[in-house]
C-alpha cells in the first residue's frame, strides 16, 4: 500500500542548527580564520557630536612598527547609503555626530592596532549641533544635512533638509475636521519611547581578504548580506561582483546588522593591506557607541469620539530621531506609517510620520520596526479615552476593530484576522474579566484584586511589508553527490530559517530531512545585482520555496515518467520513492540519482531556481502591504506604592500567525519576543551626555535577565490562516513585540493610578507620578 | 612577562606559555582553538565566556590566563562524551533553549555548574544561577525548561 508519510507542517521540527550551536562548532563573526597571520583593525570613532576636527601624528601612527595600512578620510572619500548617500564612509575636516569613524588602521596585532590608534591626537572644534527632536524641528536650529539635496539618492526622499526633516510620510483618509466636529469627546496626549540599542550579543565583525583580481572577499555575520553587498560597492566606487560576502550564522540583529556600519571600512582596509585576511571585532564598548541606534519617539496623538463609543477621527504626528542618518530608516517610516492608527477602523484619519535628523548616532529600525512605539501611544491613549466614556477599554476597542473586508488603503482590503480573539485570549489567559474602568482606589476594595495589583491589555496589528526591489530565490539541486542540496539568499539569524526550509523541502519533495542540506549563504552564487530580501522571510521565501519544490517535483516526475511510459498524472513521490498510483510501480530516489534508469546510461541531475519578488504596483505606501499581523498582550502587574517599583506577576502575548507551521519554534519566539518587550518597557534607554553616548556597557545599558522575567508568561498561538500566505502562515518575529508596553502602562493605571507616557516605564517615573498625583490630591482636599 | 602554566583542559592534560595580560578566554579561543566560550563584553557582564575553574563558573573574560597554572577547566567542547550529547545539550535541543546561539555555550556551562552542586534545582534556583548569562533573544523561559527536564532525565 502507498500512503503518503505523516505531514510535517504544523508539526514540531528542530532547529536545524542546534546541535551545532549547542556543541560549540557554529562559526560566528569572532570565530572566523582565528590564524596567526591575520590581521587586525581598528576605528578611530569620533568623540564629539559635531565638530571640526584635525588628526595629527598621523605619520606616527603609521610608521608605528607592525602598522600595515592607515585610511582616513582624505585616502578613502566615499558616501554610503542604500536608498540616499546620506553617511560617508569616513569623516573628513568635520565629523556630525559621536561615533562617526574618523580612521581605520590595521597591524599585526590587535594590540598594536590600539596603541597605533592612541597615537593618532584628534583636535576638535565644536560646532553647533542639534541633539533632540524638539531642537531640531525649533527654527533657526543648525541643519544637519545643509547638502542634502546633493546626495545620491536625495529626490527619491520627501525632505525638508533646512527643516532638518530627512524624509516625511503622511496617510489621509477622509475629513479629520469634519471627523472632530462629530465628536462629544476630544482627547490629546503626547508620548515618548527612548532610543534603544539592539545590543546583540555577538557585537559586529568579521574577516575581510583582498583576492589577487582586486575583489574583496568578506565572511560576515549579517542579516542582509546581499543589500550590504550593494551599499558597500557603492561607497567604495567598486561594481559589486567585485565584493563576496559569505554569511554564517548570526549572534542576533534585530535589525542592528541590516544596514553597513563598520562592514564597509574592513572592505576598504582589507583593499589596503598585502592580501593577508583582516579581522574586525567590535568590543562592547564601540557596539554600543559607534553602530546604530533604535530610533526615539515622540507621538502627538488627537482622537475624537461619539458617546457611544465609536471613533470618529484620529490626528497622529509620529516623530522619530533618526540621528545623523536616515537611510536605514525608511522601511520603518512605512510600518509606522500603515500602522498608524492602531488596529482600528477610523473613518477620518490623517497620520503624519517625521523622520527627524539630529547630530546622533544614525538609527537602525529594530525588530518591531517602531510599530512597537506606535501602539504604546495609540493603546494607552484608547484606554484613557474609554475611561472618559465610561466604557470598558476592551468595548471600545471591539467597536471600532479593523475587520475583515474593510477597505483600509487604496491597494488593500483587510483580510480575516485573529484580532478579537488574541485580545479575548490574552485576557483570559491571566483570568481578567474586564470591568468597567474605576479609579485605582475603589479598584484596591475589590476583593478579587489585591492592593497594588492592576490589570491591563493592548491590542496591535503590523503591516507585513516587503522591501522595494527585494525578493527571494532559491535554488534547490538533487544529484548523487550532494543529493538535495539548497542554496538560498535568506540567513539563518536565529529564527530558524534554515529548519524552515528544510521543512518546507522534506515535506514538499517528500524525502527524508537528512537528504536536504541548507549552504551558508554566499553573494557568489547570486547575479550582482541580486537583492534580498531580509526580513518577513516566511512570506517571500516560502513562496519562493514552494514554486522552486513545485517545478522539481515536475521534473523529477516526467523524467521518470518518460521512462516508464505513464502519464505524469499517475506519479508522486512519496517517502523518497517515485511511485505510480496506476502500475503499482516505484523506484526509490537514491537509486534513481545511483543508477539512473532504463535507456539512460547516465544517472540524471536536476536542478531549480525558483524567485518570488512582489511587483510594486506604484510606488504608494501601501503597495508592498502584503498581510497585517495582529497581537495582544495582557498583563497584571503589582506597584509599590512607596517606591515605585514594579513586579510583573503575569504576561501573556497572542499572535495570529496564520498557520503555525512548527509550533514549538513559534511559541519559542513568542517567549522570546515577550522577554524581550520586558526589557525594552522597563530597562532600557541609551543616554547621551551632551550628544555622546554614556550607555556603553550592560551596566549602564541593562538588558532583561533571568530575574527581570514576568512571574507567569502565557504564550497563546492563534490560528487564523492568511490565504495568500504559504500555507496559510504570516510571518511573526516583528509583530509579536507588539503591545507588552502599553498593556503593562494600562495595568500599572489600574494598579494606582497613574499613567507613564514616556518609554521606558522606570520605578523613579513612576514614582513621581505617586508623587505627583498626591500633591494633586492634597490640593484639592 | 611570560608565564609557563600547566592545567587540565576538557580532561586533557596541556602545558602552554603565556603572557601576563592574556585572559583565560583568548587563551582557550586564539592559541588552543576553543572557540566554544565567546567574546561578547570583556567586562564580565555577559557570561558568553563562561567556563568551568575547578568547578565554579567563572567568566573567563575576567581571568588571567597565568592564574589557571594547575587548574581543571571544562568548556562545552568538553561536555560531550565520545558519540554522545551530554543532557543537557540534548535537552536544550528538544526545548528550544537555543535562538541565536551566542549565549548557549555560557548557558550550559551555568547550568552544567548548578547540577553538579543541585540535581534537582527549582525554577527559581535555576534563575538565580543564570543571572549573569545574558540571552538577547530572550529564550530563558526555554532555557530554563531544557535545565528542568534535563536535571529530572539525570535521575
Amino acid at each position: 500500500m502507498i500512503s503518503r508519510k505523516p505531514h510535517v507542517i504544523g508539526k514540531p521540527f528542530p532547529l536545524i542548527e542546534a546541535q551545532r550551536k549547542l556543541t560549540g562548532v557554529t562559526c560566528y563573526a569572532g570565530d572566523e580564520k582565528i590564524n596567526p597571520d591575520m590581521l587586525h583593525a581598528r576605528i578611530l570613532f569620533s568623540e564629539r557630536p559635531r565638530a571640526r576636527f584635525w588628526l595629527r601624528n598621523l605619520d606616527a601612527a603609521r610608521n608605528h612598527p607592525g602598522v600595515v595600512a592607515l585610511l582616513t578620510g582624505r585616502d578613502v572619500d566615499g558616501r554610503m547609503g542604500h536608498t540616499v548617500a546620506d553617511r560617508k564612509l569616513l569623516a573628513v575636516d568635520e565629523a556630525l555626530y559621536a561615533g562617526q569613524p574618523l580612521a581605520v588602521i590595521a597591524a599585526e596585532t590587535p594590540e598594536i592596532a590600539a596603541e597605533a590608534l592612541a597615537l593618532i591626537q584628534v583636535d576638535y572644534e565644536d560646532l553647533p549641533a542639534t541633539l533632540s527632536i524638539e531642537e531640531s524641528l525649533s527654527p533657526g536650529a543648525p541643519a544637519v544635512h545643509p547638502d542634502f539635496m546633493s546626495y545620491r539618492g536625495a529626490e527619491k526622499l520627501n525632505a525638508e533638509p533646512e527643516r532638518n526633516i530627512a524624509h516625511a510620510l503622511t496617510f489621509v483618509r477622509g475629513d479629520v475636521d469634519q471627523g472632530f466636529a462629530e465628536a462629544d469627546v476630544i482627547l490629546e496626549r503626547t508620548y515618548t519611547a527612548a532610543h534603544l540599542q539592539h545590543a546583540p550579543m555577538e557585537t559586529h565583525g568579521g574577516v575581510a581578504q583582498r583576492q589577487p583580481d582586486g575583489s574583496v572577499t568578506m565572511w560576515m555575520h549579517v542579516q542582509a548580506p546581499f543589500l550590504q553587498r550593494s551599499i558597500i560597492a557603492g561607497a567604495l566606487g567598486m561594481s559589486p561582483e567585485k565584493i563576496r560576502i559569505i554569511t554564517g550564522c548570526v549572534g542576533g540583529s534585530f535589525g542592528g546588522k541590516v544596514f553597513v556600519s563598520i562592514e564597509a571600512l574592513l572592505a576598504a582596509i582589507a583593499l589596503h593591506t598585502d592580501g593577508r585576511p583582516v579581522r574586525l571585532l567590535l568590543t562592547r564598548e564601540e557596539e554600543f557607541k559607534g553602530v546604530f541606534m533604535a530610533p526615539a519617539m515622540r507621538a502627538h496623538i488627537k482622537m475624537g469620539a461619539k458617546q457611544d463609543g465609536r471613533i470618529t477621527a484620529i490626528e497622529a504626528t509620529y516623530d522619530w530621531d533618526v540621528g545623523a542618518s536616515v537611510d536605514a530608516a525608511i522601511f520603518h517610516l512605512q510600518a509606522v506609517t500603515l500602522a498608524g492608527t492602531g488596529p482600528y477602523a477610523i473613518p477620518n484619519v490623517s497620520v503624519r510620520t517625521n523622520a527627524v535628523y539630529t547630530n546622533l548616532l544614525p538609527a537602525a529600525p529594530l525588530r518591531g520596526l517602531g510599530v512597537a512605539q506606535v501602539h504604546w501611544a495609540i493603546e494607552q491613549h484608547v484606554a484613557e479615552l474609554a475611561e472618559i466614556l465610561n466604557m470598558t477599554a476592551l468595548n471600545l476597542r471591539q467597536w471600532n476593530l479593523v475587520k475583515g473586508g474593510d477597505h483600509l488603503f487604496p491597494n488593500f482590503v483587510m483580510h480575516a484576522s485573529g484580532l478579537e480573539s488574541c485580545g479575548v485570549l490574552a485576557v483570559d489567559a491571566i483570568g481578567w474579566r474586564p470591568e468597567t474602568p474605576r479609579p485605582a482606589e475603589e479598584n484596591a476594595a475589590d476583593a478579587s484584586v489585591r492592593p497594588g495589583v492592576g490589570r491591563g491589555m493592548a491590542l496591535g496589528w503590523s503591516p507585513i511589508i516587503l522591501s522595494d526591489q527585494c525578493g527571494s530565490s532559491v535554488t534547490i539541486r538533487f544529484d548523487r553527490e550532494r543529493l538535495c542540496d539548497v542554496v538560498v539568499d535568506g540567513v539563518d539569524i536565529g529564527q530558524g530559517l534554515y529548519a524552515f526550509v528544510t521543512q518546507v523541502i522534506s515535506f514538499e519533495l517528500n524525502i527524508p530531512v537528512e537528504w536536504i542540506t541548507v549552504e551558508p549563504t554566499d553573494t557568489a552564487n547570486y547575479a550582482p545585482d541580486w537583492e534580498a530580501s531580509y526580513h518577513n522571510l516566511l512570506w517571500s521565501m516560502g513562496h519562493a520555496l514552494l514554486r522552486a519544490t513545485g517545478e522539481m517535483k515536475k521534473q523529477i516526475l516526467s523524467y521518470v515518467a518518460k521512462v516508464w511510459g505513464e502519464p505524469i498524472s499517475n506519479l508522486d513521490i512519496v517517502d523518497g520513492e517515485v511511485v505510480s498510483y496506476a502500475s503499482r510501480r516505484k523506484l526509490p530516489l537514491l537509486s534513481l540519482l545511483e543508477e539512473g534508469m532504463g535507456e539512460e546510461k547516465s544517472p540524471p541531475s536536476f536542478s531549480v531556481t525558483a524567485t518570488y519578488r512582489p511587483s510594486n504596483v506604484d510606488g504608494s505606501i501601501d503597495s508592498l502591504l502584503q498581510s497585517f499581523a495582529s497581537t495582544a498582550y495582557a498583563a497584571e502587574v503589582q506597584v509599590n506604592p512607596e517606591t515605585g517599583d514594579l513586579t510583573i506577576l503575569q504576561l501573556a502575548a497572542a499572535a495570529d500567525v496564520g498557520h503555525a507551521l512548527n509550533p514549538e519554534s513559534v511559541r519559542a519566539q513568542i517567549k522570546g519576543a515577550m522577554i524581550q518587550s520586558v526589557s525594552f518597557t522597563l530597562l532600557e534607554e541609551m543616554v547621551f551626555e551632551n550628544g555622546v553616548p554614556i550607555s556603553t556597557d550592560f551596566m549602564k545599558y541593562p538588558i532583561a535577565t533571568t530575574a527581570d522575567m514576568p512571574l507567569q508568561l502565557h504564550p497563546i498561538v492563534v490560528e487564523v490562516p492568511q490565504r495568500s500566505g504559504p500555507y496559510g502562515a504570516r510571518d511573526l518575529s516583528h509583530h509579536v513585540q507588539v503591545g507588552a508596553a502599553p498593556a503593562i502602562a494600562n495595568a500599572i493605571y489600574r494598579a494606582v493610578g497613574v499613567r507613564i507616557r514616556d518609554l521606558p516605564i522606570t520605578a523613579q517615573r513612576i514614582y513621581d507620578a505617586l508623587q505627583e498625583k498626591r500633591a494633586r490630591e492634597s490640593a484639592v482636599r | 612577562m611570560k608565564h609557563e602554566i600547566r592545567f587540565i583542559i576538557n580532561g586533557e592534560s596541556r602545558s602552554l606559555t603565556v603572557l601576563s595580560q592574556q585572559t583565560l578566554l583568548e587563551v582557550l579561543r586564539e592559541d588552543l582553538g576553543l572557540t566554544s566560550p565567546k567574546h561578547g563584553c570583556s567586562t564580565g557582564e555577559c557570561g558568553a565566556c563562561s567556563v568551568l575553574l575547578n568547578g565554579e563558573v567563572v567568566n573567563s573574560c575576567m581571568v588571567l590566563a597565568a592564574e589557571v597554572d594547575g587548574a581543571d577547566i571544562l568548556t562545552v567542547e568538553g561536555l560531550a562524551t565520545d558519540d554522545e550529547l551530554h543532557p543537557l545539550q540534548k535537552s536544550f535541543i528538544d526545548h528550544h533553549g537555543v535562538q541565536c546561539g551566542y549565549c548557549a555555550s555560557g548557558m550550559l556551562i551555568s547550568a552544567k555548574a548548578l547540577l553538579n552542586r543541585t540535581s534537582r534545582p527549582h525554577e527559581e534556583e535555576i534563575r538565580e544561577a543564570l543571572v549573569g548569562n545574558l540571552c538577547r533573544c530572550g529564550a530563558y523561559a526555554d532555557i530554563i525548561k531544557s535545565i528542568q527536564v534535563a536535571s529530572r532525565a539525570r535521575r
